[in-house]
C-alpha cells in the first residue's frame, strides 16, 4: 500500500514553509519529500557561489523565481581580498537565462557583475522585477541603462555600495515613458549627475515608488521638486544636504519634507549642515531608521535631531555623536534595536572625539530592545563589557572594533578576555560576534564553551596559539563563517578539526601561521573542501613549512573552481588529476 | 599533490594584482605581537568599507581646514627672491598688517587705495588665482580669500 502523501497534498503543506533552512531540512527527509520540495521552492539562496554549480541549481529548482547569491569572502569589504579573486556572476546568469526564463528576482552580494551580465538579464527574463546588487563591481552605467530600458515590469533597482564605472547620468533617461511599475530605486553609490527632468518625470509616473535613494550629486535645491512628486515615499535617501538655500527655498523644502507622511527611513544627508537640521524635525517622530554615516553633524547639533526620534529602531552614526549624544539616544530612543557607530577619522591617529566605552554602556542601559551593535572605539574595558552584557542579554549581533590592535583594558591593563566572556555567557542568542583588543586563548575558550548559537565570528590581532582556533572549532556548534586576520596560529588546530570545516560555509585566514604543508594535508583529508591559497608567490617554490599569505577554505560539491587568477591556488586531492585538462561542465 | 592554477575564462579579466594587499612579512619572526601593529596597513584597518574610508579622507581634510586657527601666507617683495611667512590671524586689520610688513621689508608699504609713485603697493592672490589690491574688501572676507601676498615696486602696479 502506498502510504505516501499525494504530491498535491505535500506541495500544499510545503507552500507554508518559507525559510530556506527549513526547506533544506525538509528535503533531507526522504526522496519524495526532496522531489516535492525542490519542485516547489521559489526563493533560492546560495551563500557561496562556488559551493555548487549554477547548472545543478538551475536543474534542481524548476519553479525558481528569486535567486540570491554571495561571492567574495566578507573580508573583501576591507581590502583583504586581492582584485581578480573571483566571484563572477556570469556563469550563473548564463545558466539561469538558458533554463529558468521565468526568474524574476536576482540579488547579488560581493560579486563581479559585468555589463554583459546585465544585458543578458534584461534580454532573458521577460518578467524580471528585482535587481539588488550589494558591494558588487565590474559594470558600468551602460549595463544599468540596459536594465532600465528593457525590463518592462521592473520594480526594484538597487545599487548598494557598488563600484560602478560611471559613464554619466544618461542611464536614468532609459526608463521608458510607459514604465510606471517602480517600487524602489537606489543609485546612491553613483557619482555623476542625472538629469533633473528625467528624474522628475520618472517620479511623476511612479505612484508605487516607496523607496528612493539619490546620489550625492543631487543638490539640495532640487530636492523639493522631487519630493513633491513622491509624497508617498517610505524610504528616502537624500543627496547632498549642504548647498546654500535662500529663505524661500528653505520654506518650500521644509513643507515638502513635512508632507512625507509615510516616511520611516532617512539616509543620504551628505555633509548635513547644522542649520538645516530643523528642516528634518517634522520627520523625526515617525522615523524608524536613520543613517547619518555621511552627515558631518557634530555635537550638540545631533542632540536636537535625535531627541525627537522616539520611534527610532535603527541608527547608523559617526562617532561624532560622542558619549553625550549616545546618552541622549539612551534617554529618547527606547525602541532602538540596531546601533552602528563608525569612526570619523580614517586613520587611527586622527581620532579625537570623546567617544568611549561609556557611550555603548549608556545605550545598553537605556534601550531595552537593543539587539545589534557595531561599535568602533579606540579602547575599551572589561567592566564596560560586563555591564553591557548584564544590561542586554538579548544581543544577537555584537561587533566591537577596538581600533588599537592589541589594546588591553585601559584601566587594568588586562586582556579583554573577561569582558567577552560576559558577553557570550549572558547573550545566549548571539548569532554574530566580532572581537578585538588584547585577547588571549582564554577568551576563545570562553567563546567555544558558551557561544552555542554563534554563526559568524570575526577576529583580528588576537590569541596566543593554536589553542585559540581549536577552542572555536571544537566548541562553537553552530559556527558557519569564521574569518581571522593576523593571529599567530593555525596548522595543528586546522588539521585536528578538519571535519568541522565541512559543517561550515567558509573559513578565511590571512596573515596567520598556516603553512603550505598543512594546506596540502587538509585538502587531502577533506575531499569536499576547496582549500584556496591566495598568495603572490607560488607555493610550489617554497618549503612546506613556510606560511602562506591567505587561505580561504569552503565546502563545495562543485569541486575546484576553474576561474582562479594567477595568485590563487586550489590545492588538489590527488596527484593524478591533471587540472588544466578538467572540462568546464 | 597537484597544485591547480587554472586561468580565467575569456569573459573575465582578472590578471591584475591588487595594490592594496596588506604587507605580510613572510619570514615571520617569533616575537609575533611586537611586529604586528605595522601589519595593519592604512588600507585595511580599521575595518570600514571603501566608500566610507574615502569619504572620511576628504572630510578629514575639510574639517582640518575649519579647525585651523593659523593663517600662514607667504609674502614676496618684487625683486627679492626669498619670501617670508606671515600668520595673518595675529593682525587685527589692514593697518597693523601694513605696519608689520613695512617693518619686515624695511620700506613703506601702502594699500592700493592710496596709490602713488613713491610707495610700494600691497597686492594679494585670492582663491580664484587673481591678483587684487589689498584693502578693497572687509578684513574678515580678506582673511577667507587670501592665499598669497606680493609687495610691488613703486613704478609697476
Amino acid at each position: 500500500m502506498d502510504r505516501r502523501f499525494p504530491f498535491k497534498v505535500l506541495e500544499h503543506i510545503f507552500s507554508f514553509v518559507d525559510s530556506n533552512e527549513d526547506r533544506n531540512s525538509v528535503s533531507l527527509v526522504c526522496k519524495s519529500w526532496f522531489e516535492t520540495e525542490r519542485r516547489t521552492r521559489k526563493r533560492v539562496f546560495v551563500g557561496n557561489c562556488y559551493a555548487v554549480s549554477p547548472l545543478k541549481v538551475a536543474r534542481r529548482f524548476p519553479k525558481m523565481r528569486s535567486l540570491t547569491l554571495k561571492g567574495k569572502p566578507h573580508f573583501a569589504d576591507y581590502n583583504l581580498v586581492p582584485d581578480g579573486w573571483g566571484g563572477y556572476a556570469w556563469p550563473w546568469i548564463e545558466a539561469m537565462a538558458a533554463r529558468r526564463p521565468f526568474l524574476e528576482e536576482i540579488r547579488l552580494k560581493r560579486m563581479v557583475v559585468t555589463d554583459e551580465c546585465l544585458e543578458k538579464i534584461a534580454a532573458s527574463f521577460r518578467d524580471f522585477k528585482t535587481l539588488v546588487l550589494t558591494s558588487c563591481e565590474g559594470f558600468s552605467t551602460d549595463g544599468i541603462a540596459a536594465i532600465a530600458s528593457t525590463c518592462r515590469k521592473l520594480r526594484d533597482l538597487e545599487l548598494r555600495e557598488c563600484i560602478v564605472d560611471d559613464l554619466g547620468g544618461d542611464w536614468l533617461s532609459y526608463f521608458p515613458e510607459t514604465s510606471t511599475s517602480l517600487v524602489s530605486l537606489d543609485f546612491s553609490c553613483l557619482d555623476s549627475e542625472v538629469k533633473l527632468s528625467d528624474l522628475e518625470r520618472l517620479l511623476s509616473r511612479s505612484p508605487n515608488l516607496k523607496s528612493l535613494k539619490l546620489n550625492r550629486s543631487v543638490t539640495l535645491d532640487v530636492l523639493e521638486s522631487l519630493l513633491r512628486r513622491a509624497p508617498q515615499l517610505v524610504e528616502l535617501g537624500t543627496g547632498s544636504f549642504s548647498d546654500e538655500l535662500d529663505p524661500e527655498e528653505i520654506a518650500k523644502l521644509t513643507k515638502a519634507l513635512s508632507e512625507l507622511k509615510q516616511l520611516k527611513s532617512l539616509s543620504g544627508l551628505w555633509d548635513l549642515l547644522p542649520e538645516y537640521i530643523p528642516l528634518l524635525y517634522s520627520l523625526c517622530p515617525r522615523l524608524t531608521s536613520l543613517n547619518l554615516s555621511y552627515a558631518t553633524v557634530q555635537m550638540p547639533d545631533l542632540i536636537d535631531l535625535l531627541s525627537r526620534c522616539s520611534k527610532l529602531q535603527k541608527l547608523w552614526v559617526m562617532d561624532l555623536i560622542e558619549d553625550k549624544g549616545l546618552k541622549t539616544v539612551a534617554l529618547c530612543c527606547k525602541e532602538l534595536r540596531e546601533l552602528r557607530v563608525f569612526p570619523s577619522g580614517a586613520d587611527l591617529d586622527e581620532t579625537d572625539v570623546t567617544l568611549t566605552e561609556q557611550g555603548l554602556v549608556s545605550v545598553s542601559e537605556g534601550c531595552p530592545k537593543l539587539e545589534s551593535v557595531l561599535y568602533f572605539c579606540v579602547q575599551f574595558t572589561n567592566a564596560a563589557l560586563v555591564s553591557i552584557a548584564k544590561n542586554r542579554p538579548n544581543f544577537r549581533c555584537f561587533r566591537l572594533c577596538v581600533m588599537e590592535p592589541f589594546a588591553p583594558d585601559y584601566r587594568t591593563q588586562q586582556p579583554l578576555d573577561e569582558g567577552f566572556k560576559a558577553i557570550v555567557e549572558r547573550c545566549k542568542d548571539l548569532r554574530r560576534l566580532s572581537v578585538s583588543g588584547l585577547l588571549t586563548d582564554k577568551a576563545f575558550e570562553y567563546i567555544g564553551v558558551h557561544a552555542k548559537k554563534l554563526r559568524m565570528l570575526s577576529i583580528a590581532f588576537a590569541g596566543d596559539s593554536d589553542l585559540m582556533l581549536h577552542h572555536l572549532l571544537s566548541g562553537c556548534q553552530s559556527l558557519k563563517k569564521l574569518e581571522i586576520r593576523d593571529c599567530p596560529f593555525g596548522d595543528t588546530a586546522l588539521l585536528e578539526n578538519a571535519a568541522k570545516l565541512e559543517t561550515m560555509r567558509s573559513l578565511w585566514m590571512s596573515s596567520c601561521f598556516v603553512s603550505f604543508g598543512a594546506c596540502k594535508q587538509l585538502s587531502q583529508k577533506m575531499p569536499r573542501l576547496n582549500v584556496e591559497v591566495i598568495d603572490e608567490h607560488p607555493p610550489k617554490t617554497r618549503p612546506d613549512s613556510s606560511p602562506v599569505e591567505r587561505i580561504y577554505i569552503y565546502r563545495t560539491v562543485a569541486g575546484p573552481r576553474l576561474d582562479t587568477p594567477e595568485f590563487v591556488w586550489t590545492i588538489h586531492k590527488s596527484p593524478e588529476v591533471g587540472v588544466s585538462r578538467l572540462s568546464i561542465r | 599533490m597537484e597544485i591547480c592554477n587554472s586561468y580565467s575564462s575569456s569573459s573575465v579579466d582578472s590578471t591584475k594584482h591588487s595594490a592594496s594587499e596588506s604587507s605580510v612579512n613572510l619570514s615571520l619572526s617569533l616575537t609575533f605581537p611586537s611586529t604586528s601593529p605595522q601589519r595593519a596597513t592604512k588600507q585595511d584597518w580599521p575595518p570600514i568599507k571603501p566608500r566610507l574610508r574615502d569619504t572620511l579622507k576628504v572630510r578629514r581634510r575639510l574639517l582640518q581646514r575649519d579647525y585651523d586657527t593659523c593663517l600662514f601666507v607667504k609674502v614676496y617683495m618684487e625683486g627679492v627672491p626669498i619670501g617670508r611667512k606671515l600668520d595673518l590671524s595675529t593682525f587685527s586689520g589692514y593697518e597693523s598688517l601694513l605696519e608689520s610688513l613695512s617693518q619686515m621689508f624695511n620700506t613703506s608699504i601702502i594699500c592700493g587705495n592710496h596709490r602713488d609713485r613713491k610707495h610700494h603697493v600691497l597686492t594679494y592672490q585670492d582663491t580664484d588665482g587673481d591678483w587684487m589690491m589689498v584693502g578693497d574688501i572687509p578684513w574678515e572676507m580678506f582673511l577667507e580669500t587670501v592665499r598669497r601676498l606680493k609687495i610691488t615696486k613703486p613704478e609697476g602696479c
